[in-house]
């Protein structure tokens, strides 16, 4: 229990996906100028990050390891998360048309988001148990939700800042991440 | 086609539609690994391999896949190429295959390959998404090699390239800027560089 | 009929295809995975190799038994080595830890790890490692929880974890050498 909170900790706030793992970072930059939309990706990613992992490591342990082809994983794993997630999208359109319009439009984008194929990658690597990988991915999107909302929060008021011409947009948005990693620093005495 | 043509679509990628300072693709690799000239080579390596052999590819098999399964095939293929340059790497290469982690098998959803493949090879004949493929990798590479000598001599005082000390900063060794070498370094350097590259007009505003 | 014939044929193509394109990648797969598996199992047991004989000048040879490497000079035992498993703080510390007997560390190699280059990434060069050498396991601990290994200025968390890995897994592995004999 004490290591499963240890690894929750450490992906959410030590570890962070955008500033120290820089996993996750085409929305980070993309989506994160509206809060609401920040949170709307990040609770999308989170989900999908989760299902995923669950379905890897039952694969991985029943399918992959057995027949002794590990070395497929990559094509596996990212067939699985374009599935899942056509799966999640199909399902959200017919059953809740307001949620699909809140975040399932954002479904699409998850495929080729390094976060979702970089969690399932971290969990093979470090040879997490079930509930662990369930834990790390979990943390994980909290973590990403997290800075992606805090983010969007930070670009909302930078928009009426006065920033100087070639570095409005992108280059300013660096340099925010940076000092908001550098805060995180923080945190890495925790665990 | 001519040699211009080539050479067009060539430097293309180089300059105007650098990846990482002016379509803001591949930013995950970019940002990880630019810690060390060494990585930034073998992360080069990688991405050429895989660009060039998706580009040729769908290039070749543009004009029988329907549209409708065109994203699954590509990503089959990239996904494919993928796993043979981390075989290929953990056999031959291991010392890169180390340092590059997670970010080699990274390379599948890499915005990069999948965006040339979706946005040129799918639509361009062979020659040209090959020098497509180029322009793009050696843009990629020069945007890495550049964040990762600020980074590798600031934060570490020195610069060393598989194994050989190029040169040290006397004052720098002991006492290095240990966040540039920090992952919140590579958030500030691309960040001044691509504000610096807009501010000379090298490259343009979004 | 021919006509309905084709057209199924054509709704059918798009499956059909996808089903050559996975099954050309699976058999490239299987192919460059039989050229390279014994190539990287080859590669796995010589770093092993030649880090244990780093470790061991006079190694002729080792066995590998329970996870520990019992090491022999020409058929005497010269020592012990094991693998312990920090947690760093950019993940996973792989630390070859030598034992000289039961009771003293000939020496440690990080073996891989994936800590903050230019800072973590020191725990592996010789002046953080050659302090292990020599020591007796209990005096494995960090210089201000009074033992003898000064951690790295700047890089604590690396330091304290190479440090707890050492002497917790010796512990374990000194324990498990003493019910085997």
């Amino acid at each position: 229990m004490n290591e499963l909170f240890a690894v929750f900790l450490g992906m959410v706030l030590i570890n962070n996906f955008i500033l120290v793992r820089f996993l996750g970072l085409c929305p980070f930059f993309g989506v994160s100028k509206q809060l609401n939309s920040a949170i709307s990706m990040g609770v999308a990613v989170t989900f999908v990050m989760a299902v995923s992992s669950l379905a890897t490591w039952l694969i991985r342990h029943y399918i992959l390891i057995p027949l002794d082809i590990e070395y497929m994983n990559i094509v596996i794993f990212i067939l699985v998360i374009a599935t899942l997630v056509q799966i999640i999208e199909l399902f959200i359109k017919k059953t809740n048309l307001g949620l699909y319009f809140s975040f399932g439009i954002y479904l699409p984008l998850i495929t080729t988001n390094c976060a979702v194929l970089g969690i399932t990658l971290i969990n093979t690597n470090q040879d997490y148990s079930l509930s662990g990988s369930l834990v790390a991915a979990l943390g994980g999107g909290l973590g990403f939700t997290l800075v992606l909302a805090m983010m969007s929060g930070i670009r909302e008021k930078l928009e009426m800042a006065n920033t100087p011409k070639s570095m409005k947009g992108l280059p300013i948005a660096f340099i925010t991440a940076a000092l908001l990693g550098l805060a995180f620093v923080g945190f890495s005495g925790i665990i | 086609m001519g040699n211009g043509k080539f050479a067009k679509e060539f430097a293309k990628g180089i300059i105007l539609a650098n990846p990482v300072f002016v379509l803001a693709l591949g930013l995950c690799p970019t940002l990880a690994i630019s810690t060390s000239i060494d990585n930034a080579l073998g992360m080069t390596l990688a991405v050429l391999i895989v660009l060039l052999g998706s580009n040729i590819i769908i290039a070749l098999i543009r004009n029988f896949v329907p549209n409708i399964t065109r994203i699954p095939i590509f990503i089959v293929i990239i996904a494919t190429l993928v796993t043979v340059v981390n075989l290929i790497f953990h056999a031959y290469l291991p010392a890169t295959y180390e340092a590059l982690g997670i970010f080699l098998p990274l390379i599948v959803v890499n915005c990069i390959i999948l965006g040339r493949a979706e946005a040129f090879a799918s639509k361009n004949p062979v020659a040209s998404s090959i020098a497509d493929a180029l322009g793009i990798t050696v843009g990629f590479m020069l945007a890495l090699l550049m964040i990762s000598f600020i980074r590798q001599v600031l934060g570490t005082g020195g610069l060393s390239v598989f194994g050989h000390d190029l040169f040290t900063l006397p004052g720098l060794r002991d006492h290095p800027i240990a966040i540039f070498i920090l992952p919140y370094g590579a958030f500030l350097v691309i960040g001044l560089l691509m504000g610096l590259f807009r501010r000379t007009g090298v490259m343009k505003n979004e | 009929m021919p006509a309905k014939k084709s057209s199924t044929l054509k709704n059918a193509f798009p499956i059909i295809l996808l089903t050559i394109v996975v099954t050309v990648c699976v058999s490239i797969l299987t192919f460059v995975d039989s050229l390279t598996r014994d190539k990287i199992s080859a590669q796995e047991d010589e770093a092993v190799k030649a880090l244990l004989s780093e470790m061991f000048p006079g190694m002729s040879h080792f066995e590998y038994q329970d996870e520990i490497y019992t090491i022999y000079a020409d058929g005497d035992q010269i020592g012990y080595a094991f693998l312990a498993v920090g947690n760093g703080y950019g993940g996973d510390i792989n630390i070859l830890v030598g034992l000289e007997d039961e009771t003293t560390i000939k020496g440690i190699t990080i073996a891989s790890q994936s800590e903050t280059p230019g800072l973590g990434t020191r725990i592996a060069e010789p002046a953080f490692t050659d302090q292990f050498a020599g020591l007796a396991i209990s005096d494995v601990s960090l210089s201000r929880d009074g033992g003898q290994i000064d951690a790295i200025t700047s890089s604590t968390i690396s330091s304290s974890a190479v440090v707890e890995a050492v002497s917790q897994t010796a512990m374990e592995k000194v324990k498990q050498l003493k019910e085997n004999q």
